[in-house]
């Protein structure tokens, strides 16, 4: 399988805070990496670190085995990065078509190729109804749809889902559950951050797991969340 | 020795117009910090200081510093009236908007004076205005140093009401977080037309105290004081209270300065000059600490 | 309907005007000035959402190019509109590449202090600018055997910038660059998800922008064809251009347009009664807008509009 995606000893710092401390990992195509820890653990952080969001301070992240650690988060959504916000982010003034075409724009100049890719993308998330619709009217579950659509219709080669299953009700899960499979059987490699342990158990095959910017467990999901100090952590987490 | 003089002169004279670019100053800065709106009304607010100095001379024929007494109260209501209407419908949108409130409003005011006092420069001649005061080798004008006092005076009321008043304090907890004041039970919309009001009152005792030293003209001496306002905030850092004072003494050293060793006719550029180094190098101004982007 | 059946009524109806109201030909000539300053400012300010309050700057550069080029290089007025759009162009590169890391107000005050900067420059660099006294272009090279001093050609000229201006925004308006410039006017790090270089687009938006301003500065030039610092520099006239875009509409295509008409029509119409406050109609209006409409005239127009298309559709 080839390697999409190798991140070597990331460090990201806050003034004082060490965010994340010493992180490292590698996803395949077609792999899907479940990224957990408690609130606060520099999850979203890690993200922004490997999309270019949070600056380095020490570490390495190659993209299709080239080097990218330098790079302006625009430039490594080119070589094949795709990335959803955990607070959704959508172009409030533009429709949700608009808002998908934006992102297609990436792969064509031609308006009526990139509409194409657009409305492909809306279909495959569900959201293909609502095109002419003002983003700023969507409920949360078909905001976090959006967020995929523009992801996706960039053409990446990894995906980076931040909690895109939080707040959905049962049906909606399931439906998105199924959705981020398919993607994963069409090839594309995945790195989610979830908090619901059902869906990452469902999902994952490999888990990594962060408490206080540290890995402090790594495996499939059934080793990690058998962990004790995996529970440790949690169990801390949630007592302050 | 000689050059040593003109210079001990130049810095005295520089101090004294700082200082009133300072009072200026302060104000918006105040009114960014708390608020966050960048106040673009704030030369026609020293302005229509000087016109009502103007006004309650002809009428009551009175010295521009005792029309102080008048002109700041009823300055302070204009402001909260002012902030009232135009301002609080505002406080969630974009900043943008509140920017292009006030230039709006500084549009209105500056053409209303307009209409009222006609375009010609107006000033107001006090009989002491050409008395100095021999201090050793140096000569210092007597209303620079009564416009002096005066701004010690209302920089230290300033100082002692946010410091030791609870309102002050309200103001200052404002300026942190106007979220987290809500939450303590601030009524922080109080407390913006408050500190519109303030801003006011200090632009105003900035304009009564310059118009028997200069000539007004109602729609070119607003912009050019708040241009000079904007340059002394940036300086200072904007909504750093304490470096507006810090920034308006600069400038008026800065232009005394420059005009007499470098070039008299790029008097007004050596400020914009020094305010896009600041707004480029040091975003946060030359006095503050924390970095606060905006 | 075409995209460009809008702009072809314009056109007709501008071909049309002087036939009918001869006597209107200045005031005419300032209305298109106005619209494509308006709609050039709209470029960076609306589109890509960096409000500048300096563009007078680029109106001053415009002028005093072609003034200086015909009174003391004897250059043809062709090559000075180039190289002043050159010019503008290359002064927003520098400005933008410096001053985009600035947000928000920020980078509208650094606009204000390089504009007034300019001005300085213009007043006391007197070899160069003829300073404070200001400068005639007397004499102007014939293109085509057009008298560039005869109202009616500088009228069809000031025609053929507007329909230019308006031209080009419509072009990218749909496509590929009219969506970046609001990607990053909306969200910059969400624009940078969607694989665009936001200081990229905003400095292409302000070199565009800034060039088409000149042109229009140049034409402006002649008109006048006596140039004072004090006037074409000053920060009025920037704040006259940004209102009027701001007021017709922001991001808008034909909101600039419809501001100018707004705005010059009242100015004229209050000229009588206020005489030189003629600015206190831009101060109300922008009141109005950004306490009641913030999008603007055509702005609040298109968005009920798209609003309404969609309530319809879901409907049916
Ligand atoms: N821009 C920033 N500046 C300073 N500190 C930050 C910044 N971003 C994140 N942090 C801090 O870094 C730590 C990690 O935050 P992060 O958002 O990555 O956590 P997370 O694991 O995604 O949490 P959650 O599950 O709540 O989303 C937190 O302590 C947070 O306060
Ligand atoms: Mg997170």
């Amino acid at each position: 399988m080839p390697e999409v995606l190798e991140a070597e000893g990331i460090v990201v710092r806050f003034g004082g805070l060490v965010a994340v401390n010493n992180v490292s990992l590698r996803v395949q195509s077609g792999q899907i990496l479940g990224l957990i820890g408690p609130n606060g653990a520099g999850k979203t952080t890690l993200f922004n670190a490997l999309t270019g969001y949070a600056p380095l301070h020490k570490g390495r992240v190659s993209l299709l085995r080239r080097d990218v650690s330098r790079l302006a988060p625009y430039a490594r959504i080119r070589r094949g990065m795709g990335r959803t916000f955990q607070i959704e982010r959508p172009f409030e003034e533009l429709t949700v078509l608009e808002n998908v075409l934006v992102p297609a724009f990436l792969n064509t100049s031609n308006r009526r190729e990139a509409e194409a890719l657009a409305w492909q993308s809306l279909e495959k998330v569900g959201l293909a109804d609502r095109a002419r619709q003002p983003s700023a009217d969507l409920n949360l579950a078909r905001r976090r749809r959006l967020e995929l659509a523009k992801a996706l219709a960039v053409k990446p080669q990894i995906l980076f889902l931040d909690e895109v299953m939080a707040g959905l009700n049962p049906p909606a899960l399931k439906e998105m559950v199924t959705f981020v499979r398919g993607l994963s059987s069409e090839g594309l490699a995945i790195v989610m951050v979830e908090h619901i342990m059902r869906v990452i158990i469902e999902l994952a095959e490999h888990v990594i797991v962060l408490a206080f910017g540290e890995k402090i467990a790594e495996g499939s999901p059934e080793e990690v969340t058998s962990d004790p100090t995996v529970i440790e952590a949690y169990l801390g987490g949630s007592d302050d | 020795m000689d050059i040593l003089t003109t210079i001990i002169q130049n810095l005295a004279n520089g101090l004294l117009i700082g200082g009133v670019y300072a009072l200026i100053g302060v104000g918006l800065s105040l009114i960014f910090g708390v608020m966050r709106v960048i106040n673009f009304a704030h030369g026609d607010f020293v302005v229509i200081g000087m016109y009502s100095a103007l006004v309650i001379y002809r009428q009551l024929s009175l010295d521009p510093y005792l029309s102080l007494l008048i002109a700041l109260p009823l300055g302070f209501l204009l402001g909260l009236v002012l902030e009232r209407i135009i301002l609080s419908p505002l406080v969630d949108a974009p900043e943008d908007s509140t920017l292009l409130a006030t230039l709006g409003l500084a549009l209105i005011l500056q053409n209303t004076l307009l209409l009222i006092f006609g375009a010609e420069p107006n000033s107001l001649y006090v009989s002491y205005a050409t008395a100095t005061i021999k201090l050793g080798p140096i000569t210092l004008s007597l209303i620079q140093l009564i416009a002096g006092a005066v701004i010690l005076v209302v920089i230290i009321g300033l100082y002692l009401f946010l410091t030791r008043s609870e309102a002050g304090k309200a103001v200052r907890a404002t300026a942190q977080n106007r979220l987290g004041a809500e939450l303590i039970g601030i009524n922080t919309l109080a407390i913006h037309s408050l500190v519109f009001g303030f801003g006011m009152v200090l632009a105003i005792a900035a304009g009564i105290i310059l118009i028997p030293q200069l000539f007004a003209t109602p729609a070119i001496t607003g912009p050019v004081f708040t241009l000079k306002a904007f340059v002394v905030t940036v300086l200072g850092g904007l909504g750093n209270i304490w470096g507006a004072i810090g920034g308006g003494l600069l400038l008026g050293v800065v232009e005394v300065l420059g005009a007499s060793y470098i070039s008299n006719s790029y008097r007004d550029a050596y400020g914009l000059v020094a305010f896009l180094l600041v707004l480029l190098l040091r975003p946060e101004g030359l006095f503050g600490k924390t970095v606060k982007r905006v | 309907m075409s995209k460009f059946t809008g702009l072809a009524i314009f056109l007709a109806v501008g071909i049309l005007f002087p036939l009918l109201l001869p006597g209107y030909l200045s005031l005419a000539i300032t209305l298109l000035l106005f619209a494509s300053w308006a709609s050039a400012w709209d470029v960076l300010g609306g589109w890509a959402g960096q409000s500048s309050l300096g563009h007078a700057a680029f109106v001053g550069l415009g002028a005093y190019t072609i003034a200086l080029s015909a009174t003391r290089f004897d250059l043809a007025p062709w090559w000075a509109v180039l190289i002043g759009m050159g010019l503008a162009a290359a002064l927003a590169w520098a400005w933008g590449s410096l001053t985009f890391g600035l947000r928000g107000p920020y980078f509208t005050l650094s606009t204000i202090a390089v504009a007034e900067i300019l001005r300085l420059i213009a007043i006391n660099e007197r070899w160069l600018t003829g300073g404070a006294q200001g400068i005639f272009i007397f004499s102007l090279r014939e293109p085509f055997g057009l008298d560039l001093f005869d109202r009616q050609t500088q009228y069809y000229l000031a025609l053929a910038y507007t329909v230019i201006v308006i031209r080009i925004i419509i072009g990218f308006a749909k496509g590929k660059f009219g969506y970046q410039m609001r990607a990053v006017r909306e969200d910059e790090a969400s624009a940078q998800a969607a694989g665009i270089n936001p200081t990229r687009v905003k400095l292409q938006a302000f070199m565009i922008s800034g060039a088409l301003t000149a042109l229009g500065g140049a034409i402006y030039g002649v008109f006048l064809s006596f140039l004072e610092p004090h006037d074409i520099f000053f920060l009025p006239l920037s704040v006259q251009i940004a209102l009027t875009a701001i007021i017709g509409g922001r991001g808008t295509i034909w909101g600039p347009t419809i501001g100018a008409v707004l705005l010059v029509f009242s100015a004229e119409l209050f000229r009588n009664i206020f005489a030189q406050a003629n600015l206190l109609i831009y101060g109300v209006l922008i009141l109005v807008v950004i306490l009641f409409m913030p999008r603007g005239l055509m702005g609040q127009l298109e968005h009920r509009i798209i609003r309404r298309r969609y309530a319809r559709s879901t409907r049916s």
